[in-house]
C-alpha cells in the first residue's frame, strides 16, 4: 500500500481542536498542503492542535513546518473521540526551523486516529505552523 | 485575540498593586479572577495576572512564575521614592530572564490622590520610562481613576507585537 500524507484535509483530516483562533490564520492552514499559509499562536504557551484522520492509520513520518518554536512534543490516540492521548514524540530542542525536518529521518511505526501537537515553548512570544505532515498507510482492519 | 500574560509586580509591597489586579479583574463581582479581558482595536486581549510581591525579588519561585512572561507592569508608589528606585532592579530582573526577546512594558505610579505626600515627580518618573522602553501612566486606585490605563497600553503594544511578527512569518512563507 502506498504512503500518503494523512495531515492534509484533502486526505480528511479536520482540526479538531487549537488553542489559538486568529480567523486570519486559523489552524486549518496547517492541513491545507500549502506552506505559504499558516497557523499563529496568540499567547502563553503551552499552545497546541489536533488533527483527526478519517481512520485509524498506520504511521511511519511525521514533520512540521514551523517559525520559533522551540520545544515540542508530539502525542497520539486511537480512540474513536480525540481522548486517551499518549506521547509518541518528543524532541527538547528544535534546531532548524527553516526546514521540514521535524523527526522526518526518523522512521517510527505507530496507529493513531487522532494526533496532538504540543507547542511547550517557543522563541518568542508568537509562533507559526505552517504545515504538519503524516507519512503512513490506512491499517487494515 | 490574544492571550497575555503580564507580570505585575513592584518591590515595595504597599504601593497598590495588589489593590489594581483585583479591581482590574473583578470588575466588582465579589469572586476572584486570575484574568481578565482587554478590548484593542477588535482584538480581544486576555490577561493572565501574575502578582510579584517586593519579597519575591530574591525568590526562586519567581523564576519559575516569571518563564516567558509576554508583558510587565510596573507599579510604584508616588509617595515613596524607594518604590520608585526599586523598580530598576524588578526591570533589570526581568531583561536578564528574557534575554533577546522584546517584553513591552509599563511603569505605573499609583496613589496620586495622595498629592500632599507625593514626593516622585511625574517628569522624573516619565524620562526615566522612556530610557527604559517602557510607556508611562498614573493611577489612583483607591480613587478608581485611570486604573484600567496600564492594561490598554499593555493590550496595545502586545497587539502591536502580535502584528509585527505575523508580517515575519508572511515574508519568510
Ligand atoms: N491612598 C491610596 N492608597 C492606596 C491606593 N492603592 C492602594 N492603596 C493602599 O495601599 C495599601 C497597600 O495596597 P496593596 O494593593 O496591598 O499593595 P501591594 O503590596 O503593592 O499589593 C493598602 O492599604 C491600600 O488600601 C491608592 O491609589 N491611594
Ligand atoms: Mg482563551
Amino acid at each position: 500500500m502506498r504512503a500518503i500524507d494523512w495531515c492534509r484535509s484533502s486526505a480528511g483530516a479536520a482540526l479538531v481542536l487549537a488553542t489559538s483562533s486568529d480567523e486570519q490564520h486559523p489552524a486549518e492552514n496547517v492541513a491545507d498542503g500549502s506552506s505559504e499559509t499558516f497557523w499563529t499562536t496568540t499567547g502563553m504557551f503551552p499552545q497546541e492542535f489536533i488533527i483527526g484522520f478519517p481512520k485509524c492509520v498506520k504511521i511511519s513520518k511525521v514533520a512540521i513546518q514551523c517559525y520559533l518554536v522551540r520545544t515540542l512534543r508530539i502525542e497520539r490516540s486511537v480512540s474513536k473521540d480525540p481522548v486517551g492521548f499518549q506521547q509518541c514524540i518528543e524532541k527538547g530542542k528544535i534546531l532548524n526551523l527553516n526546514q521540514q525536518g521535524f523527526c522526518g529521518n526518523n522512521v517510527l511505526s505507530f496507529s493513531a486516529t487522532y494526533l496532538r501537537f504540543i507547542i511547550k515553548s517557543g522563541f518568542d512570544h508568537f509562533v507559526s505552523v505552517h504545515r504538519v505532515m503524516a507519512e503512513g498507510t490506512a491499517e487494515n482492519t | 485575540s490574544c492571550q497575555v500574560c503580564p507580570k505585575c509586580c513592584a518591590r515595595d509591597p504597599t504601593v497598590g498593586k495588589s489593590a489594581l489586579a483585583q479591581m482590574f479583574r473583578n470588575d466588582g463581582a465579589h469572586f476572584q479572577k486570575n484574568y481578565t479581558l482587554v478590548s484593542v482595536q477588535q482584538a480581544q486581549t486576555e490577561f493572565f495576572i501574575f502578582d510579584s510581591a517586593g519579597k519575591d525579588l530574591f525568590s526562586e519561585m519567581l523564576e519559575k512564575l516569571w518563564e516567558q512572561p509576554n508583558v510587565l507592569c510596573l507599579v510604584y508608589d508616588v509617595t515613596n521614592e524607594q518604590s520608585f528606585n526599586n523598580c530598576a532592579k524588578w526591570l533589570e530582573k526581568l531583561r536578564a530572564q528574557a534575554v533577546g526577546v522584546h517584553i513591552p512594558g509599563v511603569l505605573v505610579g499609583n496613589k496620586t490622590d495622595l498629592i500632599g505626600r507625593r514626593v516622585v515627580e511625574q517628569k522624573q518618573a516619565q524620562e526615566w520610562a522612556e530610557k527604559h522602553g517602557l510607556e508611562y501612566c498614573e493611577m489612583s486606585v483607591k480613587e478608581m481613576k485611570n486604573f484600567e490605563a496600564p492594561f490598554h497600553i499593555l493590550a496595545k503594544s502586545f497587539h502591536q507585537l502580535y502584528k509585527e511578527k505575523v508580517e515575519t512569518f508572511h515574508s519568510l512563507a
